[in-house]
């Protein structure tokens, strides 16, 4: 584990030199966050009304942690990356390394993206208690809880990734996939709460990854339950399973049919 | 003395896409594609001994990094076997990385944005290397190789030699019985250049660790190298010592020399003059009978402008060692 460490440790020392840039990024983020204040508190005009259970108060913030964890791990150069090196045979070069590369990958990943979400988490937080004034129903107890399911919701995210752009192993170009993948996560999970869609949609989108990535975490910082928490985790740990082995199987698959040029 | 590396009739295809010109190509290569097979490495075999240094020559797209790949097992063969200090480079990928380093001079694998001394501590993690016997080690590589003065500076503001000498050392960490170096001195000045193979030359000599060098440098495969194994189109065409293939091959120069006012020259024994264009000359000396100093008597050394003199390209020997193989 302790090379999974270090990998994870040079890349959160490598980022640190581009906190400037994230604090730019900052900006699209806020001027987000206010439209939906503004969109919401129009759509509820009595603050007292609830929409599928969620206050506006609990609306708002659901909107900040999922804006703030498509923000903040975001994976489109991850794929882009993954792609571009089974495209350039640029891959084959960590498989001389004494190292699993799935577990590299994410190891590289998870610190690329602790600085970003440390700071967005911040920003996000600090901007919701000037905005909303509090956050409803949350206890410090149930932190340690939320934490946890973000971190499964961060590694699933990149594996699922991962398996996204190890499509390139078999197609030029994995872009589109992760296309698709993106919006999926945008349209049903960053924008609304499950709730939101008709039934049929919702069997669906509770086992997607939608659930597990965007919705999990959002839905237990805004309205905290153990029951919740239970059928999240028990999701996530059926994902991370999945995915782990899915990443597995393709690069094991893709790498037989590598081509590295000669030189 | 014992083997580090042994090749028994390896080969090696690709499978290329091949499409027509035009429009109409890239629609019928969608579909029906086309694949051309390339044989990229076609039944080669040699062996290396523990603490040789073995150049592993030829021009572009002759094979040689396919085949450093393979020893690596970054590739797998088609065909044939590889035994790298007794490990499948296929089957026993991992246990074969603790064993040896690469540096392939295309290819960073340092943190631009880290200093030596962190990507080498990086480096010494991912080789399980405890913490304090990575230091010791770094101190050690850092004294041979000269980095003290630039090893807390980010790799990014280093320069490409300081760069390559900080690969080398990275790949050299957890104390590698085989280094495969590929093209290690590529864009590199002459004098920094001379700086790595006396460093490569250095590091074969404190540690027995068995080189196996690939370059498109003459000049590094003669000041570096033993024996040279020379690879065209997939086959070995010659594996010799140095010291046979200077003497039959690398005995000639070539002298180019730009002159003010034309001179009458001609053959001699040992000189002969391959280009005559007035002003400009190419001779080409073949130093085991006659000194470059002869050649510049000839062209007369108060006429002359400029002169460059160089070895002959690898090509062109590969392609004499062809003729001679053939007739």
């Amino acid at each position: 584990m302790r090379k999974y460490y270090y990998i994870f440790k040079a890349n959160i020392m490598s980022n640190l030199q581009y906190i400037f840039n994230i604090m730019i990024s900052f900006i699209n983020y806020f001027i987000l966050i206010f439209i939906y204040l503004n969109v919401w508190q129009y759509i509820y005009s009595d603050p007292s009304k609830l929409i599928y259970h969620y206050s506006v108060q609990q609306m708002v913030w659901y909107v900040i942690i999922t804006e703030m964890l498509w923000f903040a791990t975001s994976g489109r150069i991850l794929c882009q990356n993954i792609s571009n090196d089974v495209r350039s045979g640029n891959i084959a070069y960590n498989m001389n390394k004494p190292y699993s590369y799935i577990g590299y990958v994410l190891a590289n990943h998870l610190g690329e993206i602790l600085v970003s979400g440390l700071l967005y988490g911040t920003a996000g937080l600090i901007m919701g208690l000037i905005l909303l004034g509090g956050i409803p129903t949350l206890s410090l107890a149930y932190i340690p809880f939320i934490l946890i399911v973000i971190i499964f919701s961060v590694i699933i995210n990149t594996m699922l990734i991962t398996v996204v752009g190890l499509i390139s192993f078999w197609i030029e170009d994995s872009s589109p996939f992760y296309w698709l993948y993106s919006k999926l996560l945008l349209v049903f999970g960053v924008f609304f709460p499950i709730e939101f869609f008709p039934k049929y949609l919702q069997g669906f989108l509770q086992y997607s990854p939608v659930y597990v990535t965007i919705y999990g975490p959002a839905k237990l910082f805004v309205d905290f339950s153990y029951v919740n928490l239970f059928k999240i985790i028990s999701v996530q740990t059926l994902y991370l399973v999945i995915a782990y082995l899915g990443c597995q199987y393709m690069y094991e698959r893709g790498v037989r049919k590598l081509n590295v040029n000669g030189g | 003395m014992a083997k580090a590396i042994k090749v028994k009739n390896l080969s090696k295809e690709f499978k290329v896409k091949i499409k027509g010109k035009g429009l109409k190509g890239s629609l019928k290569a969608i579909i029906k594609p086309q694949v051309k097979v390339i044989k990229a490495v076609q039944n080669i075999s040699f062996e290396v001994e523990e603490g040789e240094i073995i150049a592993f020559i030829g021009p572009n797209g002759a094979g040689k990094s396919t085949t450093i790949k393979m020893l690596t097992g970054i590739l797998f063969p088609n065909q044939g076997q590889v035994s790298v200090l007794g490990f499948n480079p296929k089957t026993e990928r991992q246990k074969l990385a603790y064993q040896i380093g690469t540096v392939f001079g295309q290819k960073e694998q340092l943190w631009m944005h880290l200093t030596p001394y962190d990507n080498f501590m990086f480096f010494g993690a991912i080789y399980d290397l405890p913490e304090k016997e990575a230091e010791s080690r770094i101190n050690e590589l850092s004294e041979v190789f000269g980095l003290n003065e630039f090893i807390n500076t980010p790799v990014r503001n280093l320069s490409l030699g300081q760069r390559i000498r900080c690969e080398i050392v990275a790949s050299l960490i957890h104390k590698p019985k085989v280094l495969f170096l590929d093209e290690p001195t590529i864009g590199l000045d002459p004098v920094v250049k001379e700086n790595i193979r006396v460093l490569i030359k250095k590091m074969n000599k404190e540690f027995n660790t068995t080189i196996f060098l690939t370059s498109h440098d003459v000049g590094d495969i003669e000041k570096l190298c033993k024996r040279v194994i020379i690879i065209d189109g997939g086959q070995i065409v010659l594996d010799d010592t140095m010291e046979n293939l200077k003497y039959h091959y690398l005995n000639r120069k070539l002298v180019e020399a730009k002159m003010k006012e034309k001179i009458d020259i001609n053959d001699e024994p040992g000189i002969t003059v391959i280009k005559d264009k007035g002003y400009n000359l190419k001779l080409e000396v073949d130093t085991n009978e006659r000194s470059i100093a002869d050649a510049i008597k000839l062209l007369d050394p108060d006429k002359m402008i400029d002169i460059n003199i160089s070895n002959v390209p690898l090509e062109e020997i590969i392609r004499e060692i062809y003729q001679k193989e053939g007739s």
